[in-house]
């Protein structure tokens, strides 16, 4: 591993929950303050789960000219407001002449189709529950094929916003693996640096569930938490009375970049990207093993690439659902890999705050373990009042913690089986 | 980038409207038979268009035995894992694991990596909910409350787009280094490209590398269609008279191992993949510029990585999809690199359509068999070349191959562009 390219964190954007950029973001958590409330961008009065974690006062016309928004839905509008602010924040753009050496990443959701297409297509083609595809071949060419949605709807077309906004060039890619996504992007982004496919990459996760399909989907599996009267109490992992997780949406983007070329240009580093591992569950769908397998070989493949030991991390954001399954795995992955020491590890899940955001939380998350390294105060984990058993680690409950942070760990498990686990660590300590 | 070792390619497989494995659908691009058809899914009689590239004859226990799992996984799910399967198959390695003592399966498993190339979301998944918006008579407050009743617990699941990367692992027991790519018609490479890394960088053994789609669906016909981007009747790829693309559907696979690794248990590569190479053009979704500027740097970019100039490539398998401005800056493009009279130039959407995010991994298992048999297969619609494009050494009919190097380009949405190069190893 001798010479290998080292990989810088210059640059942070968010649009969450909790604010719409990074300093609110930031002071929400340090606040203690929940994102969460009842739903209110659809009439979800009817569903099993009636709240969720919405990106509030978010002003959709603001993240790009009128011709590029056209073509962006909701997620793609918070992940152009957080790349620019990463981008901004690095004080490094990609120029004409620099562009290819650009690379961008991104973990994009699942579904991006718009409901009221849906909808459309059901009121106008639909008959006895089954699409009228003698009409459809008909009619549809002049009604349901908007070229405007259908660049919207493709799996590419937050990338595509993206290099095309910013004039990025290079190594590109859009990832998914569920909720492991944003993980797997800056990790697929920090290896891409390191092998010189790109110098600088913005890369990142972006996601909004928070649609009557998006909610569906999960209200069908029973994976949300009903606590339709208490929302800000709703999510609370690793808490006994814990009944599910709550869905959040918006977006996290970093610049990442190759460090002597950071050094160069005398950027500040929040702090090092250091470390990416990703493993496989080969278990079930939605759950890892309860004994942690999966989780256990992301998080030791991930310390073992950053080359740090365990003893040397003080800080790791969860995964930390909410759900029963999750947390639980989870708590024996992370004393399996940090052995009889692991209750001496400050560790929080900051979807008690956020809930969870999906394609996006790997990254947001990430984003969350640079600043805390940054400023030297780790978040805590809310609405952690009946501690489970089960899960007997250092929550730093209820509150948030000073001190130094040398090395941070973030983690993010996907349905699917896809594990990934971040090593950050500080700048001064990455020689 | 291949310091530690060659990497070989040592199992191969292909399923598509062309043929069910990948020598039957090589053998039919090289009797100039095409698979592409009139559209069975649904009735797209008097549609724009009326034919795509489908497998006939689908049905689902001809590709997953596990009729337990028909009700969580979607068409291109059933085709993705299928081929994950046949490329195995075709590298004996599960055999070869089953054959270690138990003790060591399990680090062998945790070396094996797991990546995917997947067409990502569907339209048709959400067809699911017509029952629900049915009864729920357009209000959202009913829909939400006759959800549950209406709509299968397991929907979400059945539209995961990384689901064959989840089966893959839970059927093999594979447990190493994994990814999904869901960016359109480059994911293939890109997923072949961080498996070539995996392996150089240690981080695994070995790699199943496996893209699947299925966007033969309604609204993917309308919305092409409204784009101008569908041929009426035939793929013509550098045709003066082409028209446009056809969507097809399908799955291929390649098990990639460092050479170290596959000789210790005795493999013999089927050949080498020697680099990779992406660039993107960022003008937008749909924009394609002129010349072909991703197309030549991501060329540029693989020739570099394989220390290959460009006279020592033997064939070159285009992303050629058949529409007028794709074709005319990808022609430019090669022919900037490789000059007037370069190497054969094919292409196999003519036979196959458009597989989307399965695309760029078929057409590399079609381009090692080429190598293989010491033929390039004709583009069989081909009647005149594009007189923009002279020189690019295109033919309708087959062109014999000197040499064992390839160069496979795909091109996506978004201004992308992947090249790979490979070698085969075995002579006709």
């Amino acid at each position: 591993m001798t010479g290998r390219r080292r990989v810088a964190i210059t640059g942070l954007g968010l649009v969450t929950p909790l604010g719409n950029d990074v300093a609110s973001t930031w002071n929400g958590l340090m606040d203690g303050r929940s994102g969460v409330g009842p739903i209110t961008v659809f009439d979800a009065s009817g569903f099993p789960t009636r709240i969720a974690a919405e990106v509030r006062n978010f002003d959709p016309d603001a993240a790009g000219d009128r011709k590029l928004l056209k073509l962006a839905g909701r997620q793609h509008r918070f992940a152009l407001a957080a790349a620019a602010q990463a981008i901004a924040a690095a004080g490094a753009a990609p120029t004409k002449r620099d562009g290819a050496r650009w690379g961008c990443v991104v973990g994009s959701g699942m579904i991006s189709a718009d409901f009221s297409a849906l909808e459309e297509l059901h009121r106008r083609f639909v008959k006895d529950d089954r699409l009228n595809d003698g009409l459809l071949g008909r009619e549809g060419l002049s009604s349901v094929a908007d070229p405007i949605e259908f660049c919207r709807t493709q799996t590419v077309a937050g990338l595509s916003l993206l290099t095309h906004r910013f004039g990025i060039r290079g190594y590109t890619a859009t990832v998914h693996t569920a909720c492991a996504s944003g993980g797997q992007a800056l990790g697929t982004a920090l290896n891409a640096i390191r092998a010189g496919w790109a110098d600088r990459i913005l890369a990142g996760g972006f996601d909004s569930m928070v649609h009557p399909l998006g909610l569906s989907g999960f209200c069908l599996l029973g994976a949300l938490s009903t606590d339709n009267d208490s929302p800000q109490t709703a999510s609370r992992p690793f808490d006994r009375t814990r009944n599910g997780f709550v869905l959040g949406e918006g977006a996290g983007f970093l610049v990442l970049e190759e460090w002597e070329a950071a050094r160069r240009r005398d950027a500040r580093i929040y702090a090092e990207l250091a470390g990416d591992g990703n493993s496989l569950s080969s278990y079930r769908i939605t759950d890892s093993h309860p004994s942690g397998d999966g989780p256990i070989q992301a998080m030791s493949w991930s310390l073992e690439d950053a080359g740090v030991e365990p003893r040397d991390v003080g800080y790791i954001n969860a995964h930390g659902t909410s759900t029963p399954m999750n947390d639980r795995s989870e708590c024996r992955a992370i004393e399996a890999v940090f052995g009889p020491e692991a209750r001496m590890v400050p560790v929080s899940s900051t979807k008690s705050q956020l809930g969870h955001l999906i394609a996006a939380a790997g990254a947001v998350e990430a984003a969350i373990c640079a600043l805390t390294i940054h400023h030297g105060r780790a978040p805590g984990t809310m609405n952690l009042h009946n501690p489970d058993p089960e899960c007997a680690l250092d929550f730093i409950p209820n509150r948030t913690r000073a001190g130094a942070v040398r090395v941070a760990l973030t983690n993010s498990f996907g349905f699917g089986g896809s594990n990934n686990c971040l090593v950050l660590r500080a700048p001064e300590a990455a020689r | 980038m291949t310091a530690g070792g060659p990497l070989w390619i040592t199992g191969a497989s292909a399923v598509c409207s062309a043929g069910r494995t990948a020598e039957a659908a090589w053998q039919a691009a090289r009797a100039g038979r095409s698979g592409i058809g009139p559209i069975v899914a649904w009735n797209a009689a008097g549609w724009p268009c009326e034919v795509a590239g489908e497998i006939a004859g689908f049905d689902a226990r001809d590709f997953v035995p596990d009729r337990k799992l028909h009700k969580l996984l979607s068409r291109m799910d059933m085709l993705g894992l299928h081929a994950a399967h046949q490329a195995l198959a075709d590298s004996g390695l599960l055999g070869f694991r089953d054959s270690l003592p138990e003790g060591e399966r399990p680090r062998f498993n945790e070396r094996c990596a797991v990546l995917a190339a997947s067409g990502g979301a569907t339209y048709s998944n959400q067809y699911d909910f017509f029952t629900l918006l049915s009864v729920a008579h357009g209000g959202l407050k009913s829909f939400g409350e006759e959800l549950t009743s209406t709509v299968s617990p397991m929907w979400l699941l059945r539209t995961l787009p990384n689901n064959v990367l989840c089966y893959a692992g839970v059927q093999t027991g594979f447990k190493g280094p994994n990814a999904n790519f869901t960016s359109h018609s480059v994911s293939g490479f890109l997923a072949v490209r961080e498996a070539l890394r995996l392996l150089a960088d240690g981080k695994a053994d070995r790699a199943i590398v496996v893209g699947y789609d299925s966007p033969v669906e309604p609204q993917t016909v309308l919305y092409f269609a409204g784009l101008g981007l569908l041929a009426r009747d035939a793929v013509r790829s550098f045709d003066a008279g082409r028209d446009g693309c056809l969507l097809g559907e399908g799955a291929a696979a390649l098990v990639i191992e460092t050479a170290d690794a596959a000789s210790r248990r005795g493999a013999e590569p089927r050949g080498e993949i020697i680099g990779a190479g992406t660039a993107t053009e960022a003008e937008g979704i749909l924009a394609i510029g002129d010349e072909g500027e991703a197309v030549r740097r991501a060329i540029e970019e693989c020739l570099a990585e394989a220390s290959l100039e460009p006279d020592r490539v033997s064939m070159i398998a285009a992303h050629g999809n058949g529409t007028v401005p794709s074709d005319a800056s990808e022609g430019r493009a090669l022919l900037e690199v490789f000059g007037i009279e370069g190497p054969p130039v094919t292409g196999f959407k003519w036979a196959t359509g458009h597989l989307m995010g399965a695309s760029a991994i078929l057409e590399a298992v079609l381009a090692l068999l080429s190598l293989e048999h010491g033929e390039a297969p004709g583009i069989a619609g081909l009647r005149r070349l594009d007189p923009s494009l002279t020189g690019l050494r295109v033919s309708p009919s087959v062109q014999p191959i000197e040499g064992d190097t390839g160069v496979v380009v795909s091109r996506g949405f978004g201004g992308s562009a992947a090249a790979l190069a490979l070698r085969a190893s075995r002579r006709g």
